[in-house]
């Protein structure tokens, strides 16, 4: 008899734990197509995450409920992120590789009182599209403004800028410009390009027919870098002595295997460089490769992952498990801790991540192409973002 | 036509007959939107997408299926609808979800008509090829006229207002699903005079034989262009209704990528019929989105093997491969 109550209690109180909400964070992102790497690094970010801090925050279990959206499309974005939030009933959203998906799915968080944090999209305008964005990755502001610093530091007068014709890209040369232009240097030429470029010699030709000391660039990472850095070196402009300056996107580190010598001495300015010495990023680049499988793989997403993690933790600590997406967000603005890419801080203004920007120079270190960190600019927020 | 005596004779009992025929799919499409309403209640938005994207795959049935328009750039028409009433609420904040399905349906039609104008130049290969630099036109210039429709950024901040002023689009999405459906019913009745009047025989005689059809002293090119203008306006109106259920329009809407989507999905439920069109758009999306559901990674090869099963297995796509089995078991019952 005495068995019998013990093993109901026992029962009783295994099914108590049972009853704490499992809490659901569904993930947006691309999982397959041309941009499957950085989702897969997105993945590997959430599992180190997992893996170095277990699967139970505040006494919930987490379960991670994945979504695919291979590219850019707002329309589907808006459907899937309804769908995770009627049909899935998820309590946190996060992830977002791309703008326009970000910007679809910020309407339907008042509603359904739902926090988002973004793993990667960078344009600083989605802040702005609802008070329950929390953004742990950068924006192409961030990245590309401490450039122009660094141009003037290394007594560069005359820049061209060469950008993708698109949202980011045109951000990039806006952030470059205005810095460059303010510290007293002269643009000889703004060149956008078209999406799709392949060819770039034409390009490489008016950058040398412009006389420029420095050419900026801004492309998104995938194949069309590749191509760009062969043309500069091809096009002879590495050996005339043109260098060449761009936000980390055109050296991320699974290309850099690829890109060889090309890229060796071109200087990125970026948030994290998967060989940032720190105990925290050792920890984490050893969780995270187990994660992704082949370590060359790691880049940049894995970081806005690993970090947006740690966020919707504190979330809900902070929360106690309940769905009150409000304070879930009062609770980490001013948020301050130390994530593997050096001290970072959720400003309370914008929800975005106020963090370090380095200045990178790509060298072969064991045989490896690293991206080296040579300088830092510390605390840098967000110049791009306008309170609406 | 008074060149067909024999036809003019048996019209009225045909009309009368195919009215019949009319009420029973418009009540099997009803009675199908109430099932799925029912039974998947948390998907409505993904169902109301599915209507969105139909009305695209009814509108290239019409040019490509109905009139032998060869076209890879269909998507033109229908981004042109959902900018134009994306771009009426978000900056003119005419938010009234009827007046902007009425403008998406005018931009729809006359971006039909004017880019048929150039797209029906050219015959065969030639024809593919103006129809996909139509859309790639359509796309860059969507991307560099920022500051109207917010580039790659997309088009945010569309707010539209209740329902004659009672129903809100809310996030479940009730509201968005029944307007599409009540569009869907509307749009099918529609192109089902369409296709059945003189007008629409004379596109399918036109797609036999547009020699043939010239000769008997019929407008070819003006017959065509007016029959991508309706086309026009059936996908404006889906891009229009995509516009307004998910509140944000996206370069993505004009890409190339769709439209050839949008073909593959009336192959797979069989060109030249409207059930197709419609059948094709359903099985696709939905299989897409458990595929994907399923399995978020490899889930594109599982669509893959899908199409490759279907062409080998019934290449005149799934309402083709009904039909011939109806047609086989009442060949045996008589």
């Amino acid at each position: 008899m005495k068995k019998l109550v013990l093993a109901s209690l026992a029962l009783g109180l295994m099914s108590g734990a049972a009853l704490a909400e499992t809490i659901k964070i569904g993930v947006v992102g691309p999982f397959s197509g041309p941009a499957a790497l950085q989702g897969r690094n997105f993945q590997a970010g959430i599992d180190a995450w997992l893996a170095m801090n277990g699967s139970t925050v505040a006494g919930h279990d987490i379960e991670i409920v994945y979504r695919d959206l291979p590219a850019a499309d707002p329309a589907q974005s808006a459907a899937l992120t309804q769908d995770l939030v009627v049909g899935e009933g998820v309590h946190y959203l996060a992830g977002y590789y791309y703008t326009p998906d970000a910007m679809a799915a910020a309407p339907i968080l008042e509603e359904a009182n739902v926090p988002m944090v973004i793993f990667n999209a960078a344009t600083s305008a989605i802040v702005n599209a609802s008070p329950y964005v929390v953004r742990t990755s950068f924006t192409t502001w961030q990245t590309s403004t401490p450039m122009a610093t660094v141009a003037r530091e290394r007594g560069i007068d005359k820049v061209i800028t060469v950008v993708t014709d698109y949202g980011p890209g045109v951000d990039s040369e806006n952030a470059f410009v205005a810095g460059f232009t303010g510290a007293g240097g002269n643009i000889v030429e703004s060149i956008r390009m078209p999406m799709n470029t392949n060819d770039f010699s034409p390009i490489m030709q008016r950058v040398k027919d412009s006389g420029a000391e420095a050419v900026f660039a801004f492309l998104p990472a995938g194949p069309a870098t590749l191509g760009f850095m062969q043309a500069y070196v091809e096009n002879g402009l590495k050996d005339a002595g043109v260098t060449l300056l761009a936000p980390g996107d055109l050296t991320q580190e699974p290309d850099l295997a690829a890109l060889g010598d090309n890229a060796l001495g071109v200087l990125t300015t970026f948030h994290y460089a998967v060989s940032h010495d720190s105990p925290e990023n050792q920890a984490f680049v050893a969780a995270a490769s187990k994660a992704i499988g082949n370590p060359a793989d790691l880049s940049f997403p894995a970081v806005g992952a690993f970090d947006g993690m740690y966020v919707i933790s504190k979330m809900i600590e902070a929360t106690g498990g309940n769905q009150d997406a409000k304070a879930a967000v009062e609770a980490v603005k001013g948020l301050a801790w130390t994530s593997p890419r050096g001290p970072v801080s959720i400003n309370p203004e914008n929800r975005h991540l106020t963090q370090n920007i380095y200045l990178r120079e790509v060298a072969k270190v064991d045989g490896h192409y690293i991206n080296q960190e040579i300088q830092t600019f510390e605390n840098q927020g967000d110049p791009g973002w306008k309170a609406p | 036509m008074t060149g067909f005596p024999v036809s003019a004779a048996t019209t009225p009992n045909l009309w009368q007959r195919s009215a019949r025929a009319d009420a029973i799919a418009v009540l099997v499409v009803a009675a199908t939107a109430l099932v799925l309403f029912l039974l998947f209640p948390q998907s409505l938005a993904l169902l109301t997408r599915i209507v969105a994207i139909m009305l695209l795959v009814l509108s290239l049935d019409l040019v490509t299926g109905y009139s032998g328009v060869a076209t890879l750039g269909h998507a033109t028409v229908f981004g042109a609808g959902a900018y134009a009433a994306g771009i009426l609420a978000a900056r003119f904040g005419v938010a009234d979800p009827l007046l902007m399905l009425a403008i998406g349906a005018l931009a729809g039609a006359l971006a039909g008509g004017v880019s048929s104008l150039v797209i029906l130049r050219g015959h065969g290969l030639g024809q593919l090829v103006l129809s996909i630099a139509i859309v790639q036109l359509a796309h860059e210039m969507a991307n560099k006229f920022s500051s109207w429709t917010g580039g790659s950024d997309g088009l945010s901040g569309i707010m539209p207002s209740p329902l004659f002023g009672l129903f809100r689009f809310d996030l479940w999405g009730r509201t968005g699903y029944w307007l599409a459906v009540a569009l869907l019913i509307i749009v099918f009745l529609v192109l089902r005079a369409v296709v059945r009047s003189p007008f629409g025989m004379l596109c399918r005689g036109i797609k036999q034989d547009p020699v043939r059809v010239r000769a008997m002293g019929a407008p070819v090119y003006f017959t065509l262009v007016k029959m991508y203008a309706i086309a026009g306006a059936v996908a404006g109106l889906g891009g229009a209704l995509s516009a307004i259920s998910t509140k944000v329009v996206g370069l993505d809407s004009l890409s190339f990528s769709l439209s050839a989507e949008a073909l593959v999905m009336l192959v797979l439920g069989g060109t030249g019929k409207i059930f197709g069109a419609m059948l094709g758009t359903i099985v696709f999306v939905w299989f897409e989105d458990i595929v994907s559901a399923i399995n978020p990674f490899h889930w594109l090869t599982i669509v893959g093997v899908l199409l490759v099963v279907v062409v080998l297995f019934a290449p005149k796509g799934l309402v083709g491969a009904i039909e011939s089995v109806v047609s086989r078991m009442r060949g045996r019952k008589t």
